[in-house]
């Protein structure tokens, strides 16, 4: 017996990349919207105009990369998974320090849980697989 | 500033449950299948195994959404209630229909931006507390809301439907995250004196006693700060200056070797100076323990309140603060902080306020500013 899942109907474009560009859109939306909040700040701290400036060209340089890794670019590949594995490693030793950075799922699932996830789609026989073809 | 709800703990058990049994359900399908025994298990095993990752993926989110809504039901009475129970269902179905019609796709899209804007409606409303639960249920759709968009067969490629696609879910995504924020930055519950400072629970009247210890506690740390009246005077018994900031007219003078010290008039951890015209002037002293979450004895009740600062982006370049936006994401350069608890108290007519509040009372801080 032979079934077609109707799903398959749909995107056939590989998984992998597909979906580390979703997790990657989500990651840029709240950086954008991080940004865009610490702008109010910035009227009375000088710092905060700077990080909140810097916030917002990281979020539009993050959409960038989603776009490109839903076209298999291998650079954006290497992209993501620089700022990716330098968002996991400042999240976990944060975790270390006694400040009170992560209490709760939420800190968990969007600090560790998602940047985990997109490493491990990209690093994936199947997200290489994925890369490797479209080279 | 956002918790994990007391009712809505279940939820997280429902979740980790919900993951089990679906494991456990595809394996009794697995079975069923591959002896003949049930044609609709052939017939789910089989477009199961045929679907995309991504498909299985927003199904299973969807699953664990509708899991936390049923789980939630117990604690939302009246229409919210009701709410949750169309809404689990619905998405249960919707995750099973995922694999067995092609007319998912949409209705899927549909439920989960309903679901979405109606969780922003009740936040903003104040009929619901955002808590983590709640938000990170909403993540959870967002994320599915995502996959299933991507799903889609692209259309026909013109220019204003290639602009929808890219921008649709990172508007939405961004909009959930601001409509979540001002929900709760608009109704704070009755724990937090201010966006980022939650309140010690405490009875709500205070007994003779602990009138009379309130007393004590202000006039024995008014007595013991006075030889601190000047700022070098302080410095010179070993307290730090803090950092100096235009956003904060209030400048603490720290001593370390106070940190063990629990509310001790004598040694108190923190001094507190109000930036003036004439220069810095004593206001109070700052009482505060180890570690985030342990809160220090209250001789005073609910007169001696103490607080602890949560949901705060700080920045060490500069010394500057922010608030952190629901889903904990903080501008970069800068990162999420819980303060232990402190107990602030003023030595100075601190207005409506009161001795031992979180806050200098505004109209207090602007005679100070401005004398």
């Amino acid at each position: 017996m032979s079934i077609k899942s109707p799903a398959v109907a749909a995107n056939t474009a590989p998984s992998a990349p597909e979906i580390a560009s979703v997790l990657v859109v989500t990651q840029a939306s709240f950086s954008l919207v991080a940004g865009l909040s610490a702008i109010p700040f910035g009227i009375v701290e000088p710092g905060f105009r700077a990080l909140s400036l810097i916030t917002i060209l990281i979020a539009i340089g993050m959409f960038w990369l989603a776009r490109n890794l839903r076209r298999q670019r291998r650079w954006a590949r290497r992209w993501v998974i620089a700022l990716e594995v330098l968002s996991l490693t400042a999240s976990l030793l944060l975790m270390l320090l006694p400040i009170g950075a992560m209490r709760g799922p939420v800190p968990v699932l969007v600090n560790l849980v998602m940047p985990a996830s997109v490493l491990w789609l990209l690093w994936s026989r199947s997200g290489r697989a994925a890369f490797k073809k479209a080279a | 500033m956002y918790d994990v709800a007391a009712a809505h703990a279940p939820a997280l058990s429902a979740a980790i449950l919900l993951v089990a049994f679906g494991w456990c359900f595809l394996q009794v399908l697995r079975i069923l299948a591959r002896r003949r025994l049930l044609q609709t298990a052939i017939l789910f095993v089989t477009a199961f195994d045929g679907a995309l990752p991504m498909t299985r993926l927003a199904a299973a989110l969807m699953l664990a959404s509708g899991a936390i809504h049923l789980a939630l039901v117990p604690g939302h009475a009246g229409i919210t209630g009701v709410l949750f129970v169309i809404d689990g269902l619905g998405f249960i179905a919707l995750g099973v229909a995922a694999f067995l019609t092609s007319w998912w796709r949409r209705s899927a899209v549909l439920w989960l931006v309903a679901t979405i804007v109606a969780y922003l409606v009740w936040i903003i409303a104040g009929w619901e507390t955002p808590d983590q639960i709640g938000i990170a249920c909403k993540l959870i759709e967002l994320v599915a809301l995502g996959l299933v968009m991507r799903l889609a067969q692209p259309g026909r490629r013109t220019w204003p439907r290639r602009i929808w696609r890219a921008v649709a879910f990172p508007v939405l995504a961004s909009l959930a995250t601001f409509g979540i924020w001002v929900g709760g930055l608009a109704h704070p519950d009755a724990l937090h004196a201010h966006a980022g400072a939650l309140l010690q629970p405490v009875a709500p009247v205070a007994t003779p006693e602990q009138r009379e210890a309130a007393a004590r506690l202000l006039s024995d740390t008014r007595a013991s700060i006075a030889r601190y009246r000047d700022p070098a005077a302080a410095i010179a018994a070993g307290f730090k200056p803090g950092p100096v900031s235009s956003a904060e007219p209030l400048r603490h003078f720290e001593k370390q070797a106070n940190a063990n010290a629990v509310l001790d008039p004598e040694r108190p951890q923190a001094l507190v100076y109000a930036q003036t015209k004439h220069g810095l002037q004593l206001i109070g002293a700052m009482y505060q323990m180890k570690r985030a979450g342990q809160w220090g004895p209250d001789p005073g009740g609910p007169l001696t309140q103490w607080h602890q600062h949560e949901g705060i982006c700080f920045s060490p370049f500069g010394f500057e603060f922010s608030f952190e936006t629901p889903f904990w994401t903080c501008p970069v350069g800068s990162t999420s902080i819980t303060t232990p608890p402190m107990l602030h108290v003023w030595i100075i007519d601190n207005g409506k306020e009161g001795p031992f509040a979180a806050d200098l009372d505004k109209t207090v801080q602007k005679q100070l500013q401005g004398s």
